[in-house]
């Protein structure tokens, strides 16, 4: 297990309500070689609480550890991973896609804007 | 060439020859497709070796269908002593009832067969004739034939079955049939999607393995009508085009994977069942008061996907609205956008005005407030990622140069922004209608953010900058010798000229200086725009102008529809009504069905609406064009909990009740009775707003 997977679970817990507010278990299986780790996201109305306890999942994502570390690293799309089947994804979908906004690698990327294009006026 | 039969339920169609065949090349778009691949590329029937022939194609639903044959291929009439009958429903792939007639007073015993194949196309290869890069199976498991496909982790299957005993091989399925004199012989054939997507399964459309394919009831066309508002009118062809909007927009429901058993509007049949933003928030808007539930359901669905990161291969920004979503191949393996692509400048502006005209119609202040996030989001990126060239306007750029889209406002064809004397502008491109968008959004969203968020400063803010955007505009895009609004401003922040349709949408925003208002209306009616069908896209007489050009002077009845609302928004009721009965007179032509655009030519030259060539009919918006209209014509304004009526239909319609209008009202009826003259002789009549002959007037500017 990567520092930035750790990290990622880490800052779940302080990120704003998930868009939509939604009441859920997602549960996250990472196979890494032989193991496998499963973390639960306990959502309520956004909010999330991480925890490693067998809750009974709404979805289950299954991957390895190297995709969902790109993926959390913001180096491939989530949703693009799911068409191609690197992402398995079984109950409510859209428990996944809320996370998405969190899975664009560095904190500070969600901030940035793109050069050249976004002058804000004086 | 057979004639093309299609059917499709959400993303799910089937697109056939007369005789329910399927031969699909690479590049022939017919098959059996479900996010955006085919999942069957063939699909030939034949008895004793042979092909059928048509008799006849009945169209029972738009999910349904049946195919009455007789064997033989020849072209004379053939005295069969078998017939056969496909009867077809779409749902998690398809279903075929087959059944085989023996006519004679002898028993006959037959070999039916069917051949099938996949190529697991992708949409994108299809429309580009693209080369596949994974690698294809079949083989025969227990009772189903399994056609697949791999790329890597990438895995299509179709499966394929019947009811009856039949031999299995890797091409297809033989049966050996008996049939007793005058008896028949049926078997139930199933083609499902054996792997598609992971975890997008959602619920089956049909009752799987069920004997008889019925939709499900939350999805059924009958509740659907049901639910919908009535309608009575003295003319005739209005309640035709009515139902055949209400029916199509029935079969236009897309429920997204997000949002399993919830439905917006995809944007076309068949090459755009998928969510755009454009599209589903526009198609939402004209069909508020008539199924406000696809409006709740575009507002959750886009508000999942808002854009979260600014990543140039997408096009996409924090608080960004997606433009399309895409399920296929290219698309997993990033050889395009689509996952979601954000491409499209004035969806993100619109998504706060649908938010705010649902809010209005519904009072569901508990969706306003769960979307609050989403919405200040989108506000933040019209401020903040929209004004490219940081002169207080949105423009559009793309940023992904490959496979983004150049162009991105509705009018997305290369020539679509010109000047005056047919010259085009260079990039960035602030389109006049966006900044109406903007406005219109900043003004709502100060209303939500007033009277749900509780947010009075905020409100306050918006209310200033709309203010500002409103004055400043008036100023900058303003043609002073013409008396209308440029088409855009270039990246000079010089103004592209031309007089277009642009200039509708911008009284729907109400951007427009009351003291303008007149003179953009005169030109909105003049000989140069208004045909008698229609306002055109373009102006006649402007450099660029053609009858027949896609943007640049054809007829779009969704255009029109916004355009007419504009008109009432300042006043000009006569004109709103007289677009109202061109557009409605040019659906009868159609069958009720408008056409994605039609020919701009002058009405009393052609006496009927031109078609323009297109491949996706029918199309979202302008299946909503009909709808808007009516709550145009109607006068139909939510105001607080009440709905006010105020009609002003044309003459010839006689009288018009639309009963049982949905919203925080509970359930209210309206009732109108034409009294704008349209036409220069007002009458009852087969059409609304057909001008004398020898009154023909042309010219223009």
């Amino acid at each position: 297990m990567k520092q930035i997977t750790r990290e990622f679970f880490a800052e779940l817990e302080k990120q704003p309500a998930l868009p939509g507010r939604q009441t859920g278990v997602l549960c996250i299986d990472l196979a890494d070689g032989e193991r496998t780790e499963h973390w639960y996201l306990d959502i309520r109305r956004g909010a999330i609480h991480v925890s490693h306890k067998g809750l009974t999942p709404d979805c289950v994502m299954s991957t390895d550890l190297a995709t969902f570390e790109a993926i959390v690293d913001g180096r491939m799309n989530a949703m693009a991973a799911v068409l191609r089947g690197a992402i398995q994804i079984e109950g409510r979908f859209s428990l996944l896609i809320a996370l998405q906004p969190f899975m664009a690698g560095p904190r500070e990327a969600l901030k940035r804007p793109t050069a050249g294009y976004a002058r804000r006026r004086s | 060439m057979s004639a093309e039969v299609k059917i499709l339920d959400g993303n799910t169609f089937v697109v056939s020859d007369d005789r329910g065949d399927i031969e699909a090349s690479l590049t022939d778009p017919t098959g059996l497709f479900s996010f955006d691949t085919r999942f069957l590329s063939k699909w030939i029937l034949t008895i004793d070796g042979q092909r059928l022939n048509p008799l006849s194609v009945d169209d029972l639903q738009y999910f349904e269908t049946r195919f009455f044959l007789v064997p033989g291929t020849g072209t004379v009439y053939i005295d069969a002593k078998l017939s056969v009958i496909r009867q077809r429903a779409v749902g998690d792939g398809f279903h075929e009832e087959l059944t085989v007639f023996n006519h004679d007073d002898k028993p006959v015993d037959l070999e039916v067969r069917i051949e099938a194949a996949c190529d697991f196309a992708d949409l994108f290869e299809v429309k580009d004739a693209l080369k596949k890069q994974g690698e294809y199976s079949t083989r025969v498991e227990g009772e189903r034939l399994v056609i697949g496909y791999r790329r890597e982790t990438y895995v299509r299957e179709t499966w394929v079955s019947a009811t009856e005993a039949c031999a299995i091989d890797d091409h297809g399925m033989t049966f050996a049939v008996h049939v007793e004199p005058h008896g028949q012989w049926t078997t139930d054939l199933h083609v499902a999607i054996g792997r598609g997507i992971q975890g997008a399964g959602g619920r089956p459309k049909y009752e799987r393995h069920a004997k008889k394919a019925r939709p499900i009831m939350e999805t059924s066309l009958e509740k659907w009508l049901d639910d919908a508002p009535g309608l009575e009118c003295d003319w005739d062809p209005l309640k035709r085009t009515y139902h055949r909007s209400l029916v199509d927009l029935a079969a236009l429901r897309f429920s997204p994977v997000s949002l399993p058993g919830h439905y917006l509007p995809a944007a076309g049949l068949p090459w755009f069942m998928t969510m755009f933003g454009r599209d589903s928030i526009l198609t939402s808007l004209q069909a508020l008061p008539f199924a406000s539930e696809l409006a709740r359901t575009t507002l959750v669905a886009l508000g999942l996907w808002q854009g979260s990161r600014s990543d140039d291969f997408r096009d996409e920004d924090p608080g960004r609205i997606l433009h399309e979503l895409r399920f296929g191949e290219m698309t997993a393996f990033e050889e395009r956008p689509h996952s979601p692509y954000y491409g499209s400048v004035d969806a993100t502006p619109l998504y706060l005005v649908l938010l705010d005209e649902y809010e209005r119609w519904t009072g569901d202040t508990k969706l306003v407030r769960a979307l609050e996030p989403q919405a200040r989001a989108a506000l933040a990126w019209i401020d903040d990622y929209a004004d490219l060239q940081g002169n207080g306007y949105i423009a559009y750029q793309r940023r992904n140069e490959e496979t983004g889209l150049e162009n991105q406002c509705w009018k997305d064809s290369w020539d679509s922004i010109s000047y005056r004397d047919g010259r085009l502008p260079g990039f960035p491109r602030a389109t006049c209608e966006l900044q109406g968008y903007a406005y219109d959004a900043k003004v709502r969203g100060a209303r939500l953010a007033r009277d749900v968020w509780r947010d009075p400063a905020l409100a306050d803010r918006l209310e200033k900058e709309a203010a500002d955007l409103k004055r400043r505009f008036n100023r900058d895009f303003w043609v002073e010798d013409g008396g209308y609004f440029a088409i855009a401003l270039d990246a000079d922040g010089s103004k592209v000229d031309s007089l277009a349709s642009n200039n509708g949408h911008l009284l729907w925003s109400g951007i427009v200086d009351k003291s303008k208002a007149r003179s953009v209306a005169s030109h909105l009616m003049s000989a140069a725009m208004f045909t008698g069908w229609g306002v055109r896209t373009l102006a006649d007489g402007q450099g660029r102008y053609n009858p027949i050009g896609y943007h640049v002077g054809t007829i779009w009845p969704f255009d029109n529809s916004f355009i007419a609302w504009g008109l009432r928004r300042y006043g000009f009721k006569d004109e709103a009504a007289r677009i109202a009965a061109g557009i409605l007179d040019a659906a009868e032509f159609f069958d009720g069905r408008l056409p994605e655009a039609f020919g701009g030519y002058p009405r009393e030259l052609t006496k009927y609406p031109v078609q323009y060539p297109t491949s996706c009919s029918p199309q979202a918006w302008s299946t909503g064009a009909p709808l808007l209209l009516l709550r145009t014509m109607l006068g139909l304004e939510p105001t607080g909990d009440h709905l006010i009526v105020d009609p002003a239909l044309p003459n010839g319609i006689g009288r018009l009740e639309l009963l049982d209008i949905p919203g925080r009202w509970g359930r209210v009826d309206a009732f109108g009775r034409g009294r704008v003259d349209v036409a220069k002789r007002p009458r009852r009549a087969a059409q609304l707003g057909v001008i004398k002959p020898e009154k023909k007037k042309r010219g223009g500017r």
